[in-house]
């Protein structure tokens, strides 16, 4: 059982998050390449807003990252 | 990681942290003993780059605070950037990056948030930075232990995810495909200080945002209604 939660509750945490984000990253991306091809000259400004875009959902991610580590060791 | 490693980590994180610090003094020593050549070689194109970069984000903030805000922000990418990139060296106790521990990642965190503090102090006041902790809204104080927690813990799971998955997978696979996860490492390794980077210069910006009742620089030019372009359908 021990073994069984070990391997599990950390990777239910994770997975759904994980998928979640890469949604919003790909809505993200999208729009900012979008962007970009239309106006290639502030295609920068672009760069380093969708950078900390990214980092925002990214941190979600993260924050669920350091759970499942702390269950992981918790278990 | 073996349980002896596990013990010495804290002791490994400061002497990798000092390591990356006496590297990049040893660093400003060397470059800047030349004087800068009027046609910029490799390295001192690099270097004009990275820090023009800076004193544009500085200049667009507080265009009157750039010697303060740009070598703040420059020395933490730097500093972060080069603990980064020490996992990609060869050596046993070197090549873990200070940035893979949680306490590391902490450390850095709080210099941002308390230097934000000190540089907001510095414009505002002492009175406007403690202000800015409470106003608009009190909740302004937990808003700032957030940052903290949200910029460590970015910049440690990002590093610190990649350095766990190198070192499981040297493990199953001892040749070859380590090579290609230290590759792939490089991509958050430059990716992560920027990020870090660019959010301290968002919050530095909020804090030392004030209402200052400066003119607006340009003037809207107002488009008379006759002048505007027709946009009648053609009939």
């Amino acid at each position: 059982m021990q073994a069984i939660l070990l391997v599990f509750i950390p990777t239910l945490t994770i997975v759904p998050v994980a998928i979640a984000a890469s949604l919003a990253m790909r809505k993200i991306s999208h729009a900012a390449i979008e962007g970009m091809t239309r106006q290639p000259e502030i295609a920068p400004q672009l760069f380093t807003a969708m950078l900390v875009a990214m980092a925002l959902v990214e941190a979600l991610v993260i924050y669920c990252l350091v759970i499942a580590l702390m269950v992981a060791a918790k278990i | 990681m073996s349980e002896t490693m596990r013990h010495l980590m804290p002791y490994i994180v400061i002497f990798n942290f000092a390591l990356v610090a006496l590297v990049l003094v040893a660093l400003a020593f060397v470059t800047t003993r030349r004087k800068p050549s009027e046609v910029p070689g490799t390295v001192q194109n690099i270097a004009e780059y990275v820090l023009e970069w800076f004193v544009q984000q500085a200049r667009d903030m507080r265009p009157d605070g750039v010697s303060v805000i740009a070598p703040f922000l420059a020395s933490l990418f730097l500093f972060i950037l080069f603990s980064n990139l020490l996992s990609v060296l060869s050596f046993p106790v070197i090549n873990v990056p200070p940035t893979s521990y949680y306490s590391g990642t902490l450390t850095l965190a709080l210099i941002a948030i308390l230097g934000i503090t000190v540089i907001s102090a510095r414009f505002n006041g002492l009175a406007g930075a403690v202000k800015h902790l409470f106003w608009p809204n009190p909740l302004q104080l937990i808003a700032e232990v957030g940052h903290t927690l949200s910029l460590s813990l970015r910049l440690f799971g990002n590093i610190g995810g990649e350095f766990m998955v190198a070192l499981l997978v040297a493990k199953a696979a001892p040749y070859g495909i380590p090579l290609i996860i230290h590759a792939l490492g490089l991509i958050p390794a430059f990716i992560q200080p920027l990020v870090f980077t660019l959010l301290t210069t968002n919050f530095l910006a909020e804090a030392i945002h004030t209402e200052e009742k400066r003119p607006r620089k340009e003037k809207r030019q107002e488009v008379s209604p006759i002048e505007q372009p027709s946009s009648e359908p053609v009939r």
